[in-house]
């Protein structure tokens, strides 16, 4: 049995030696390298560029201005609004604004110091709030009113009612801080026109597929002509799932010098690339009846999305639409705006669109919970929805072993006998969380698969699948090793997998929305089988000679495919496709935190995270993703936030003032795999990337809560802000005394 | 005094003549010189360690200390022996830790761990058998994004003999009973 | 990558050699494990174009020795690392081990000196940045703008001394010695830092610092340090104190304490004379956190709130005393 099996990464040797090969380990003769010149202004027109002086200078070959790729790119095709480099207006600190293509870096960047841009400064919005208040303030012409990317406003069953009638309510209002994904990888692409008029570009991405889309439009390159290859990628997060100018700045130099070019981003670069975490402020009531049944959810937000839509459409459906599960509501409401400010722009972070409200949700519901005296487990247990049921918002949830999930993190963290009753300065937190496993809908709507792979056999018995399918760390690869196993017995160390090259590899819409593991995993399965029931017709003592006689009885080579067919789901009702996904994963969490209530400084002792994935393929790789997740959150929790000046300039683009938890600063983790065995999973899987991190965050605010009676509402938990809210604690105490 | 020039590099026990500039980091010599890519650049300034070589002084034995090397430059390097990812494994296969960090899951994208990996060799050589406080105080220079660092203790305890792979088998979820429906009956859609 | 701008590089083989070399190429700066120069370097913080790399000089200044009259004599290029991990230093100097433990990560401690420590440069949020960074802020006091962005109006540079090995040195009363063309001297470091960020220390251009003398009978003195941090590793201070204190029975005798990464230059806390002779306890501790408390002031430079970073100084103050009393 393969499957199940904790078998070692199909790549790991190759990252263990040295010897993988990323992007910047690209070197093509005559290669030239490129820089970008970035806006020092949040908001302003650009009025004239002049590049001469550059061009003349020594050693640059090539230089690009905005005007040379006029097309607008994005990611979703209904919201394209960007340039690769400013044609009319730079609209964040770090915009890109012109290239250089020089011998090497130095003399790329001195050159840019050459470039002439005449500005003319625009005032800025740098909030949301500021950007409802002064429509008149454009930062994207885009936006049909105002600086609005999307407004959504979706009602389900009378929440006023419910509200009305309920035992006890909690309402408050949650701020979560904008965070950024931070992959150790910098940015990297390569470029190189062949003289035939082939377009190549290597590029540290996790969506080829729509990269080879945009390259080929903004380009004029026909997209047969374009070519994406994505090299071993250095961590992605949802970091890497946009074009970025970098791609088609390197396609372009290379289209103008005849020669590979290479961008590889600093680490300052990659902080304006951003697409990290929106910020949001979300006004939130949860009302339960008298039983501790959730009888409604009402949720205002307002969302922070930066200069450029990205994924912001979905940002805004995502903000409610994923919130409808582990727990039934009763109706359901919610109202969003994401909005256009003069920062790098927001887009996909882990988790996507839900990890805010997922907070704001679940410590509502200990809130709520609380007037009613009601355990924060027992409240989670008694609102579960249930398997095979439909949420309030038309969601089809199949497979559901949340219950099993919180059971776990209650009996490992010793809940029943430690809740409440650790003492002062220590206390446990549990919440709960429920993710997609990818999305119904292909981002660009049509009716071919969102997956596809093709796998080969070769008389040898070498397997070669062939996959488009973006292994950004996660393992793909490996599971698609493993699923050939499964199918036809080879051995998974004899199968190779040909990835994410468009040339070479059949479609697959990219490593977003935790759908690679479904859909991959089940284009796959459908392959391998096609050729499992040759090999076995055909027989054989070894597996190589079973292909031998498979081949000389098909009297051609040996090959098969697979796909995953887009399903119908949602509700019938506008947007309600959005967030529909053929299964659902849950989690649970319970964290442990200890307080310094003399300085607010605390810390996150330990994370029991129970998560369902229908299936672990590889425990090894699913434990990897669980644990990859949970610290991920209590990151942010702790210390990760976005943090710009008045000028709209972003404090500290490092590593090292932009703090990510070093070994020492990171909880013991304990994970816990739940199989719930999905039925429409492959072999009952489902995903387990993104959704595992959602309940740390409200889990450790829960903790604090349980360990000295505050309740923080706003990411990060900094320790002056713990300290405050002790403050106001024995003030309150105090008063009581008093009076 | 030795003027700038040609320099000399040892690296991995061979030794490498040079002519880069003096402004050329460590870094960029291994990477973009020697093609030994397996050192990688984060941060470019010493925030990360993902560009963790070891080095110890010339003459001296053994594989030496972590240090980093985009912030070193590569002429001031000429009296250091350096160990990259490259030097750990050889004909015989991968080094323990190299082994170990691939069957534990330790490697998810790859990147900051060869950094991690000389971090670790580097403790181990020094204190064969540390204790889990140890062996994080050791890698607190290596920024990790994808592991959690759990799988990551877990490998350095595997290659110093101290324990097996973890080995937790995933929990069955019982069928849940479908919970009444009455709720979901009836929507109502205000767009 | 970010790239360095041209470099040449000298390689002395001896403090001598140094000494002439910096003499012989005015501006130029001396690179010992480069953990802070090579960084501001790529961010374009310094005009230098000429490096004095001290690696050479290790069999000269690498040494922690006592001389015959006790006094404990540390040569400026023993790395940060050795000493946090060096026996002597743990028993006679805890308060410098437990510094040294706590500076920056593992391989930074490797690399980084102590004279490196002692002459890390002063930072601020406002500073440590691409050129690119601070031309888009409009630049500030230290380097090629005129404007100060924590203190409004400010016309003097307020980046924060940085140095955790800096506090505790100066409430031991350490002496470093300097050498220059003009021959060597000595002073108290307690003189050796000026509240000005742009240069915070009395070296000249072409002086470098050679060993660091703690008296033998400072190394009888009850101490400990303390950081705060936002992590646990990597982190330079966002505020860090050192302690010393001599006692006489239970009797205060005397007591050193200094508070830093506030300002330029680390603050001694002043007028605690009046304490001598009071018992050693929590209520001496607490009073020492309250004169600390009303002598210092953090400011913006560092990223951490510091009204907050005061707030908790007199309850970091009270149990560092309390541990250095044990």
């Amino acid at each position: 049995m393969s499957i199940g099996a904790r078998f070692p990464k199909s790549d790991g040797a190759a990252k263990a030696d040295g010897s993988g090969v990323y992007a910047d380990d690209i070197a093509l003769p005559r290669m030239l390298h490129a820089k970008i010149l970035r806006s020092p202004h949040a908001h302003a027109r650009v009025r004239a560029i002049d590049v001469s002086a550059a061009e003349a200078f020594p050693g640059v070959v090539a230089t690009l201005v905005g005007a040379e790729l006029p097309a607008k790119y994005g990611v979703i095709p209904w919201t394209q609004d960007e340039n690769a480099l400013a044609v009319e207006k730079v609209r964040h600190v770090g915009d890109a604004v012109a290239c250089v293509a020089a011998l090497d870096e130095r003399t790329a960047e001195d050159a840019l110091r050459l470039i002439r841009v005449d500005y003319e400064v625009l005032p800025a919005v740098l909030t949301p709030e500021d950007a409802l208040e002064h429509p008149e303030i454009k930062v994207n012409e885009k936006a049909k009113v105002g600086n609005i990317t999307k407004h959504v406003n979706l009602q389900f069953g009378d929440v006023d009612a419910a509200v009305a009638e309920a035992a006890a309510v909690a309402h408050e209002t949650y701020r979560y801080a904008g965070s950024t994904h931070v992959p150790i990888e910098p940015h990297c692409a390569v470029g190189r026109m062949d003289p035939d008029g082939n377009l190549t570009v290597w590029s540290s991405t996790q969506i080829p597929h729509y990269v080879q889309r945009e390259l080929s439009r903004v380009l004029g390159v026909p997209q047969s002509k374009v070519r994406v290859i994505q090299p071993l990628l250095g961590g992605a997060f949802g970091g890497k799932s946009d074009p970025f100018a970098l791609e088609f700045c390197v396609a372009k130099l290379s289209m103008k010098t005849g020669r590979p070019v290479k961008i590889l981003y600093t680490r300052e670069e990659v902080f304006y690339a951003h697409r990290g975490r929106h910020p949001m402020k979300m006004d939130v009531t949860v009302a339960l009846d008298g039983d501790g049944r959730i009888s409604a959810v009402d949720n205002k937000i307002l969302i922070d999305g930066g200069a450029y839509a990205s994924f912001g459409l979905v940002t805004a459906y995502y903000a409610g639409q994923l919130l409808t599960g582990p727990y039934r509501f009763g109706t359901y409401r919610f109202d969003s705006y994401r909005m256009y400010t003069n920062k790098p722009p927001c887009g996909p972070k882990r988790g996507h669109g839900s990890v805010q409200p997922r907070f704001a949700l679940e410590v509502a519901l200990d809130e709520a919970a609380g007037k009613l005296g009601i355990d924060p487990v027992e409240v989670r247990r008694r609102n579960f929805i249930g398997e095979f049921v439909e949420t309030v918002n038309g969601q089809k949830i199949t497979s559901n072993g949340f219950l099993k999930c919180l059971e776990l993190v209650e009996k490992a963290s010793g809940w029943k006998e430690r809740h409440g009753k650790l003492g002062r300065g220590r206390g446990l937190g549990v919440a709960g969380s429920m993710y997609i496993s990818g999305t119904a809908y292909p981002v660009y709507p049509n009716e071919m698969p969102q997956s596809g792979v093709l796998v080969k056999l070769d008389r040898s018995g070498r397997v070669v699948i062939y996959s488009g399918a973006s292994d950004i760390g996660q393992g793909v690869n490996t599971l698609l090793c493993q699923i050939a196993a499964e199918e036809m017995h080879c051995d998974p160390r004899e199968v190779t997998v040909v990835a994410a090259d468009t040339d070479l590899t059949p479609v697959d819409m990219g490593a977003y929305s935790s759908r690679v593991t479904f859909m991959v995993g089940l284009a796959a399965r459908e392959a391998c089988q096609k050729l499992s029931a040759k090999l076995r017709a055909a027989g054989g003592e070894t597996f190589a000679e079973a292909c031998q006689r498979a081949e000389a009885a098909e009297g051609a080579p040996l090959a098969a495919t697979g796909g995953y067919r887009t399903q119908k789901l949602g509700g019938d009702y506008r947007g309600g496709t959005i967030g529909a996904s053929p299964a659902y994963s849950f989690t649970a969490h319970v964290a442990e935190v200890s307080v310094d209530e003399e300085t607010g400084i605390w810390k996150v002792e330990r994370i029991w995270a129970a998560h369902d994935c229908g299936k672990a393929l590889n425990p090894t790789l699913v434990e990897g993703q669980i644990e990859g997740s949970v610290y991920m959150g209590a990151a942010e929790a702790q210390m990760e936030e976005m943090v710009y000046n008045e000028k709209g300039l972003l404090f500290g683009p490092s590593l090292l003032d932009y703090r990510i938890p070093t070994s020492l600063d990171t909880p013991d983790l304990d994970s816990y795999i739940v199989e719930s065995n999905d039925p429409g999973g492959p072999y009952g899987a489902k995903e387990a990337g993104e959704g595992p991190l959602h309940p740390a965050i409200p889990a450790i605010a829960n903790a604090l809560h349980d360990a000295c009676g505050i309740r923080i509402r706003e990411l990060p938990f900094y320790p002056q802000r713990i300290l405050k809210l002790l403050r106001e604690r024995d003030g309150r105490t105090e008063e009581r005394a008093a009076s | 005094m030795r003027p700038s020039g040609l320099i000399h590099l040892f690296v991995n026990g061979e030794q490498h003549a040079l002519a880069v500039p003096a402004q050329r980091t460590l870094l960029e010599a291994l990477r973009y010189d020697l093609g030994l890519t397996g050192s990688k650049q984060g941060c470019d300034k010493g925030d990360c360690g993902a560009c963790t070589v070891l080095a110890r002084a010339r003459g001296t034995t053994g594989r030496g200390e972590a240090i980093l090397s985009c912030i070193t430059l590569a002429h001031d390097a000429q009296d250091l022996e350096i160990t990259t990812i490259e030097g750990l494994s050889g004909p015989e296969g991968l080094d323990p830790v190299q082994r170990a960090f691939a069957d534990c899951g330790a490697l998810q994208c790859g990147f900051c761990q060869p950094g991690m990996m000389l971090s670790a060799r580097a403790l181990l050589d020094k204190n064969p058998s540390p204790t889990l406080p140890q062996i994080q105080d050791a890698l607190s220079g290596n920024l990790c994004r994808c592991t959690g660092y759990t799988k990551i203790y877990e490998a350095v305890q595997v290659a110093a003999g101290l324990r097996a792979p973890a080995q937790r088998a995933p929990v069955q979820s019982e069928r849940a009973a479908a919970s009444d429906s009455k709720a979901q009956a009836v929507k109502e859609i205000v767009p | 990558m970010m790239t360095l701008p041209d470099l040449s590089v000298l390689h002395p083989a001896s403090v001598a050699e140094a000494v002439e070399a910096l003499r012989a190429n005015p501006g130029a700066r001396l690179l010992a494990g480069g953990t802070d120069i090579v960084p501001n370097l790529k961010y374009g913080m310094y005009e230098t174009r000429q490096l004095v790399a001290l690696r050479g000089l290790s069999g000269e200044l690498r040494y922690l020795r006592e001389d015959a009259s006790g006094d404990l004599r540390l040569g400026a290029l023993c790395s940060i690392d050795e000493l946090a991990g060096s026996a002597v230093v743990q028993a006679r100097l805890p308060a410098l081990a437990e510094a040294c433990g706590q500076i920056a990560g593992p391989q930074l401690r490797r690399m980084g000196t102590l004279g490196g420590n002692l002459c890390l440069d002063t930072r601020c949020v406002y500073i440590n940045q691409s050129y690119f960074w601070r031309s888009a802020l409009g630049f500030c006091l230290k380097k090629d703008g005129t404007v100060c962005h924590v203190v409004a109006g400010g016309q003097r540079c307020v980046a924060a001394a940085s140095n955790d090995t800096a506090p505790v040195l100066l409430t031991l009363d350490a002496t470093v010695r300097t050498v220059s063309p003009r021959g060597e001297r000595w002073m108290p470091l307690r003189e050796f830092y000026v509240a000005d960020g742009i240069h915070n220390t009395v070296l000249e251009p072409d002086e470098l610092l050679t060993e660091v003398r703690i008296p033998a009978a400072a190394t009888r003195r009850k101490q400990a340090f303390a950081k705060l941090r936002t992590r646990a590793a990597i982190d330079f201070p966002a505020m860090n104190l050192a302690v010393a204190l001599e006692l006489d029975g239970n009797a205060l005798k005397s007591v050193s304490l200094a508070v830093s990464a506030l300002a330029a230059r680390p603050a001694l806390i002043k007028g605690l004379e009046d304490l001598h002779g009071r018992p050693a306890d929590t209520r001496l501790a607490e009073e020492l956190g309250r004169r600390a408390h009303k002598q210092c002031k953090p400011l913006t430079n560092i990223g951490v709130d510091p009204e907050w970073r005061r707030d908790i100084l007199p309850v970091l103050v009270r149990r560092t005393v309390l541990r250095a009393l044990g």
